[in-house]
């Protein structure tokens, strides 16, 4: 396996630099800065691509990159693990990174100290997590994240942002309590921290224990579904969410799909198969469901477009968690395109809705000319009024279609990506025969409820933005014009164009998710290329490398 | 011991469950720290209790769980206590700003509501 | 040429018109005219590949994963349709030229207007269903943005989002049933789906996927109940109803149902569904169409009516009708688009559309009336006309067709009806408005329009009659490949001439006819009197009262269901966190055994058991107090602290014991600083208790004790399992050969986990940088900036012998002056003390982290008694800087390993001799503890100094009030 040697690494610890750099270069030379952070989002982005593009060259399975940090192999130190899943993510989190920098770059960084060290310590979590492959390390990177979440959303201060963030702190803290009894649960019964371990273990956990394992797995189970906002443990999302800065709350669109990601990752680890196969999977279907009926409330409920972004993201929560519980590959494999769509959608969206807001709130429509005489040639309805439409200013044009383009991601509609999606989702959904899952949930039943849910999640979606947007391009009456920075319509026109790309490469895209999947479910060459991996022997290292090999 | 032990730990953690419902951010502050007491204490005894057997390796001393108590968790108990000791500082913070700008140390910033 | 550059033409061009100048109305109706009237053509030269049966394929790869490539198919029905798509939209162009006034800004008009000719190209050439609701959802979309053309208008505002919402919720369901279909044949690809007609009506979902296909066909052709959109959506301009309205949109629907019938149809269900709804349109949208006042409301209604004539003819299940339904596409296409064509003229020289007020415009407009009444007379069904042709087929299926009996005699009847109401309606559009003594109060002087506006509708109304007089000849070809994809097979006989002889169809058209000119004239004897004008008996089921009332009511019950499920207070989330995992935790228990473990335990010792019974009671304590007595529960607080400390040192951790109890220390001066700003809260000021909030403490209290008593359960039963399995042995093992250091603990931290490590001063410094922004911004509360009186109070006849009284600026030169002598002797020990803990840190308790906090104490006892000016007077510390140069030194430690070909972090052991020391071994691991000192240092400085400067901040008047809208946000 012909890995660059420290590729992996680079994720985390260039952020980490960048992050430090930027503390030193302090409040001033502005330029520098700015150079420093879109830099080094950029060059994680690229690390990112080359780790997929390294991971994907392996074929079946996935080359697997293992980086042994401190050089200690597992169980014992901690490693990182590089595979399709984890790349994908990375990915991921790099393009959103990029487009919200540069996106911030336009007033918000500097609305407040520390910006960009903290978003670079946001991405070096988001990063971490995903990629760490031991579970108390996966703990440190979620405070991590979290950490700099905390100052990203407070970022701007004000009264709004400081409620709902005391709110947000509040509860992770409590969900970071939950994380660590679990943890230790799982270490007490199983005696090891490596993820991959664990599952190696797995089945050799005397029956007596079972009872604590599956607590200890329940607790942990809360901490991240809390993180993936599922209902009813996601009431802090939508008014955090709203009340971060535009380029925040876009990022933090990810931020929501690492409590996905480790949830797809350790139940597909642990109880894909064994003895305690599909162990809660009926809980994830049905806090799935539970979540997308929840969006869809709220996206019924609320007229304002920050809220409906929101609520989208709990929707596309909901359906992920809903599609890991079906607990088939097939459906997993659309479940990961959906995410990539969802995520860049609703980001493209929140940074939007900043835009949108510049210009003017639920203005009274104007009639023109309801007095001065109809010129000859003018033609008049039955009040009389003259049929003259008025030309929308060319900023507010493109701004629109732009609106109407997110709205189309987000709600799952026609052309983009979100529809492929959709497409995908369902068509796994349909194909499940009711043998094909172990658990005793009827899924039919729930694959007709998922259809149905994410059907009308989309039409919810579709009306309430229709709403929004009449109400804020229609109603004004076009006369007020918005003023975009050039660096924001690039970062929104970036991310549209790269579901764009999504949208006309969704074939090897889908290839790619189709054989992440695969690996999902059949865990083992997971586990043993993890365990197999052997620490760099040398000076202090070759005494024990003969003694520890099996 | 153990027992006992259980018993402080489900006290600690019980007391610190009542804090955090209770609608005054400092009393939501206390009760996070009275959690991390319970969680700290939780996680150090998954190691199991031992009398002076601290992990310092002293030589000649075979190095197996008879001898040494566990030191893993320790290690764990240790980054938590400084990783919950920092998000106390911050959570004590955000609830000063809060109490700032909403003139009450309600959690939710509205004067009334016990 | 491929298909697909036809189908891209008008998106081209699209593009193209946004942008060309926005009001250059003829360069741009040109330019779209042109593209279309190409199209057109393109499209028309493909008929000889088309007739009999031909088909047109061509495949472009897309996503074959997913069964979904854009497959291009053009049958006779498909071409049928291209004809009228393109050809009427190059006459809507030209027409339009005419119709849109000079200030309009046209180009944005066209732009859409071609956009959505594409799209409707796409739907009929569509040989991929999941591709056909990709192109069905883009007419949605664009009829929305062009039915809101004149957008500042709140009818076109409402009437936009009412057909974007119900027609796209059909595209939904639609393509909900697009998908079942594709499960049940295995492809989506309609030469597939065609050849599996029978596998479908046999399938268990075939009933599923009906409906929901039918609930896209039905809402897009506008069928009973969700006709009601197409009248709002009259608040387009009069080209675009005439183009999406008559012609092509609402045609999709019926489109739909002609494609699929060789699948789904010839069933039960389908005659039932498909039937019951054409009827029902049919007659009631005749029905209404009689009231109306407004002349494109009549057209409006008359379409929906028609539209439910060619739903029933395909819901007969019989392919004769199938093939009427096929041929009144056609007809209705061209004289209603000439209908509303002429109805624009109308409105655009007279200014307007109000039949009550158009009378005898006839002698005004002499060749508009001419075209109006012949194009009327086709939409009666008058003889010698085409609608008349269809008309005659619709009533022989109606009479010969076999049915239940009851149909057999209701159908002829019904359908007769409708006719009557037909010429009824058409009598009110053609003879009210230009016949009769001309009207005098028109907004403007009427007259003839010009030549060009009225060219469309004279092309249109030449085919009508073309159509009607010689069938056989005209449209015979055209008809017979359209039809034969629609039968599927081979056609049925139909004759397609004026004269059958005197057969009972002939007498039901008389009776029509007859009937409808008596009812015309009965219905206007009412009208005139002022009665009868709105529609009896229906008028109050008003489709689009209940549809805003349904959207609204929806966000009401919405919001109050949100209420019910969410929230947006903190309480409430929390206890649903911890009564989520408490429920969890038992219910994953319950499944498997879960029981305690044998292994000996240790003997009670009564100091311990003292020790704990006290941390309980603190804590406890501390639980009571929190509220009104803050400082004792933070001092029940450290003792429960300090217990916590005790007990990992009794229990051999000696590390833990230390660090505890130095964060101890800090986590309380910080508490204290902060109590500062806290408001009063004094027993007697509390709020009565009520019942209600006794409740809530009782379930917390209930809650908490569940919690509590499950963690101790679960802790007990870590306790007392036999010594688990563990990796630990490896540490101990390795921690001195390989770690070179002799305490395991640190070893882990540093070496075996330093990447645990390298993340935990990374959360310190985020959470320093975090409450450093945060507080740059804030403000105390205004009542709390005063010094507390216990600061201000100084008795009048007390006899100080300090330097200075307590209104020092300096504490530290004032009250505090011994403290703060003593505690400045102290820094230096303070500093030994912590060079030794660091020190010795690899191979006893100790390192980095509580040297760190050591100094940082010791830096706070300067800050706490000298006061914060006077430090900062003497001593300036970056702590930010503290805190990056730490995360770096860290980090570079940890490639340095990278520069000798090692993993990250990976540790290296230096040997140096130094003088008088002698033999020294430096691990790296040394530096990387040294970044570790720095960071807390940095940290732990920053986040007590930021505090600290509020009381010095506190004593400058507040920049501005920040106070917020709170009302507003609350709510």
């Amino acid at each position: 396996m012909d890995f660059m040697p420290h590729l992996v690494v680079v994720p985390v610890v260039l952020p980490l630099i960048a992050a430090a750099l930027l503390i030193l270069l302090g409040e001033k030379r502005r330029r520098a800065r700015v150079l420093v952070n879109i830099g080094a989002t950029l060059a994680g982005l690229l690390a990112a691509l080359a780790i997929l593009w390294q991971v994907d060259s392996g074929g079946e399975p996935a080359a697997i990159g293992v980086y042994l940090a401190a050089n200690w192999e597992a169980p014992f130190g901690i490693v990182l693990v590089a595979d399709r899943l984890s790349a994908l993510m990375l990915v991921l989190a790099g393009i959103v990174g990029l487009f919200a920098a540069v996106y911030a770059e336009a007033a918000w960084a500097r609305g407040g100290m520390y910006f960009h060290p903290l978003f670079q310590l946001q991405l070096m979590g988001l990063n971490g997590a995903f990629l760490t492959g031991d579970l108390f390390n996966l703990f440190v990177f979620f405070e991590v994240m979290l950490a700099a979440s905390y100052g990203l959303q407070l970022h701007g201060s004000g009264w709004p942002r400081v409620r709902s963030g005391l709110h947000y702190i509040a509860v992770n803290l409590l969900a970071s309590s939950l994380f660590l009894i679990g943890l230790a649960v799982l270490y007490g019964v199983m005696g090891t921290l490596s993820m991959a371990d664990i599952a190696a273990k797995l089945a050799s956990v005397p029956g007596s224990d079972r009872g604590m394992l599956h607590a200890g797995a329940a607790i942990l189970a809360v901490a991240f579904l809390i993180k993936a906002a599922a209902w009813p443990l996601n009431a802090w999302l939508v008014p955090a969410y709203t009340a971060a800065s535009a380029p925040v709350a876009a990022l933090f669109a990810v931020m929501t799909k690492v409590g996905v990601y480790i949830l797809v990752r350790l139940w597909t680890l642990l109880f894909s198969d064994g003895p305690s196969m599909n162990f809660g999977s009926d809980v994830l279907l049905y806090a799935g469901l539970a979540t997308i009926a929840f969006g869809v409330l709220g996206l019924m409920a609320t007229l304002r477009p920050g809220r409906i972004a929101g609520y989208s993201i709990l929707v596309s929560s909901g359906t992920l968690l809903a599609a890991l519980g079906m607990g088939n590959a097939a459906v997993t494999s659309a479940a990961l395109f959906y995410m990539l769509s969802a995520t860049m959608a609703v980001s493209v969206l929140f940074l939007f809705v900043e835009l949108v807001g510049r210009i003017g709130k639920d203005g009274q429509p104007d009639l023109v000319g309801v007095d001065d005489e109809p010129s000859e040639d003018t033609n008049l309805d039955d009040e009389e009024l003259p049929l003259v439409g008025q030309a929308f200013p060319i900023s507010l044009a493109l701004l629109g279609l732009g609106f109407i383009a997110a709205g189309l991601l987000v709600a799952g509609l026609p052309p983009f990506s979100g529809f492929i999606a959709k497409v995908s989702l369902l068509q796994a959904v349909l194909a499940i025969q009711p043998g094909d899952k172990a658990s005793d949930v009827a899924s039919q039943s729930a694959a007709f409820w998922i259809v149905g849910l994410v059907l009308f999640a989309g039409l919810a979606t579709m009306v309430s933005l229709a709403r929004t947007g009449i109400r804020h391009f229609w109603s004004t009456g076009g006369r007020l014009t918005s003023q975009v920075k050039i660096v924001e319509g690039a970062s929104v026109l970036g991310l549209l164009f790269a579901c764009a790309l999504l949208t006309v490469f969704a074939e090897p895209v889908l290839r790619y998710t189709n054989a992440a999947a695969a690996d999902l479910h059949a865990p083992q060459p997971y586990v043993n290329t993890v365990l197999a991996t052997r620490p760099r022997p040398g000076p202090t290292r070759s005494v024990y490398v003969e003694e520890e090999a099996p | 011991m153990e027992v006992l032990l259980a018993l402080v730990i489900g006290v600690f953690g019980g007391a610190g469950v009542w804090l955090v419902l209770r609608p005054r951010t400092f009393q939501v502050v206390m009760g996070l720290t009275l959690l991390s007491y319970a969680v700290n204490l939780f996680i150090f005894s998954v190691g199991g209790l031992f009398l002076d057997k601290p992990p310092l390796v002293t030589p000649g001393l075979p190095t197996d769980l008879e001898h040494y108590t566990d030191p893993l968790p320790q290690a764990l108990v240790l980054t938590a206590i400084v990783i919950g000791f920092a998000t106390t500082a911050l959570f004590l913070v955000v609830l000063l700003a809060s109490r700032g700008l909403s003139g009450t140390d309600h959690v939710d910033g509205a004067r009334d509501e016990s | 040429m491929p298909i697909v550059t036809l189908l891209l033409l008008p998106f081209i061009g699209s593009l193209v018109t946004a942008l060309l100048p926005t009001r250059a109305r003829t360069v741009l109706a040109g330019f779209a005219g042109l593209i279309s009237a190409a199209a057109a053509i393109w499209v028309l030269s493909l008929f000889p590949q088309v007739q009999n049966g031909g088909v047109i394929t061509e495949t472009i790869q897309w996503i074959p994963s997913l069964g979904l490539d854009l497959v291009f198919r053009i049958d006779g029905f498909a071409w049928m349709f291209g004809v009228l798509v393109t050809v009427i939209g190059a006459l809507v162009c030209l027409y339009a030229r005419y119709y849109m006034s000079p200030e309009d800004p046209v180009a944005r008009f066209y732009a859409y207007f071609l956009a959505f000719m594409g799209a409707m190209l796409g739907v009929v050439f569509s040989g991929n269903l999941i591709q056909l609701v990709i192109f069905w959802e883009l007419t949605s979309l664009i009829s929305f943005l062009l039915i809101g053309y004149w957008y500042h208008r709140k009818d076109a505002q409402r009437g936009a989002r009412m057909s974007l919402a119900v027609t796209g919720a059909g595209g939904l369901a639609l393509l909900g049933g697009v998908i079942v279909l594709g499960h049940i044949v295995g492809s989506y690809e309609l030469e597939a789906v065609l050849a599996s007609g029978d596998l479908v009506r046999e399938h268990a979902l075939y009933p599923v996927a009906l409906l929901l296909v039918l609930a896209g066909a039905l809402t897009k052709s506008a069928q009973f109940p969700f006709h009601f959109w197409l009248p709002r959506a009259m608040a387009a301009p009069t080209p675009v109803s005439a183009y999406l309205h008559s012609a092509t949109m609402v045609k999709a629907g019926v489109f739909l149902l002609g494609r699929l019938w060789p699948v789904m149809a010839n069933t039960e269900l389908w005659f039932w569904l498909v039937s019951t709804a054409g009827m029902t349109t049919l007659l009631i949208g005749a029905y209404i169409a009689m009231f109306q006042h407004d002349l494109k409301r009549v057209l409006a209604y008359s379409t929906v009516s028609h539209l439910g004539l060619i739903t029933l003819l395909f819901g007969l299940n019989s392919q004769f009708a199938a093939v009427a339904g096929v041929f009144h596409i056609m007809n209705h296409a061209t004289f209603k688009a000439s209908l509303f064509m002429a109805a624009g003229v109308v409105d655009h020289e007279t200014g307007t559309r109000d039949v009550r007020r158009l009378n005898g415009l006839f002698r005004f407009m002499p060749h508009t009336a001419t075209l109006a009444l012949v194009a009327s007379a086709a939409m009666a069904g008058v003889p010698l006309l085409n609608g008349f042709l269809s008309k005659e087929m619709f009533f022989a299926e109606t009479v010969f067709m076999s049915s239940y009996p009851w149909v057999e005699i209701a159908l002829p009847v019904l359908a007769t009806l409708a006719a009557i109401f037909a010429v009824v309606y058409s009598l009110r559009f053609g003879y009210d408005i230009f016949f009769g003594p001309p009207s005098t109060d028109l907004p403007r002087q009427p007259q003839e329009a010009p030549r060009w506006m009225r060219i469309p509708i004279e092309f249109l109304v030449i085919v009508c009659l073309i159509v009607g007089i010689v069938p056989g000849i005209s449209i015979g070809p055209s008809l017979a490949a359209a039809a034969l994809p629609v039968v599927g097979g081979e056609l049925p006989e139909y004759s397609l001439v004026v004269w059958h002889g005197f057969t009972p169809p002939l007498i039901m058209s008389l009776v029509a006819i007859v009937g409808g000119v008596i009812g015309y004239f009965w219905l206007g004897k009412y009208q005139a009197r002022g009665e009868f004008q709105n529609p009896v008996l229906v008028w109050r089921l008003n489709g689009r009262r209940l549809f805003e009332r349904t959207l609204i009511n929806a966000t009401r019950l919405s919001r109050r269901a949100l209420r019910l499920v969410s929230t947006r207070r903190l309480q409430p989330q929390m206890f649903a966190i911890v009564l989520v995992t408490v429920l969890l935790a038992a219910l994953a228990t319950s499944g498997a055994p879960f029981e305690w473990g044998d292994r000996e335990q240790l003997p009670p010792s009564t100091a311990f058991l003292m020790f704990w019974i006290i941390g309980m009671v603190c804590a406890i304590g501390a639980g009571v107090m929190a509220k009104f007595h803050r400082l004792v529960a933070i001092t029940l607080m450290g003792g429960a602290g300090l217990v916590t400390a005790l007990t990992f040192a009794r229990f051999s951790a000696p590390d833990l014991a230390l660090t505890q109890l130095v964060v101890e220390v800090v986590t309380t001066i910080l508490l204290l600083l902060g109590l500062r700003w806290l408001p009063k809260r004094l027993k007697s000021a509390a709020f009565p208790t009520r019942p209600r909030d006794r409740f809530r403490r009782g379930r917390d209290l209930v809650l908490a004790v569940l919690a509590g008593g499950g963690l101790s359960a679960l802790s007990y039963a870590m306790l007392t399992r036999p010594a688990p399995y563990s990796i630990s042995p490896f540490f101990l093992d390795h921690a001195l050969p390989q770690g070179g250091g002799s305490n395991v603990i640190n070893v882990i931290l540093v070496d075996f986990r330093s990447f645990d490590t390298l993340g935990e001063i990374t959360v310190l410094g985020a959470v320093a940088l975090t409450i450093f922004a945060l507080l740059r911004r804030f403000r105390p509360a205004a009542e709390s900036i005063e010094p507390p009186k216990q600061q201000r109070y100084l008795a009048p006849d007390v006899v100080t012998d300090l330097v200075k009284p307590r209104t020092a600026e300096e504490a530290g030169r004032g009250y505090m002056l011994v403290p703060s002598v003593i505690a400045r002797l102290l820094l230096p020990f303070a500093f030994l003390v912590a060079a030794h803990y660091f020190m010795r840190g690899h191979n006893e308790p100790g390192g980095g982290f509580v040297a760190g906090l050591i100094v940082a104490i010791a830096f706070l006892a300067q800050y706490i008694v000298s006061g914060t000016r006077w430090v900062e007077g003497r001593a300036r510390l970056h702590p930010p800087r503290w805190i990056a140069v730490g995360l770096l030194l860290a980090v570079l430690t940890g490639l340095g390993a990278i520069a000798f070909g090692y993993p990250f972090l990976t540790t290296h052991t230096a040997h140096a001799t130094l003088p008088l020391i002698g033999e020294v071994h430096l691990p790296s691991a040394l530096f990387f503890d040294l970044g570790v000192f720095a960071v807390v240092v940095g940290a732990t400085l920053l986040i007590l100094i930021a505090l600290a400067h509020q009381s010095i901040r506190a004593h400058r008047p507040p920049v501005r009030a920040l106070m917020p809208p709170r009302k507003t946000e609350s709510r």
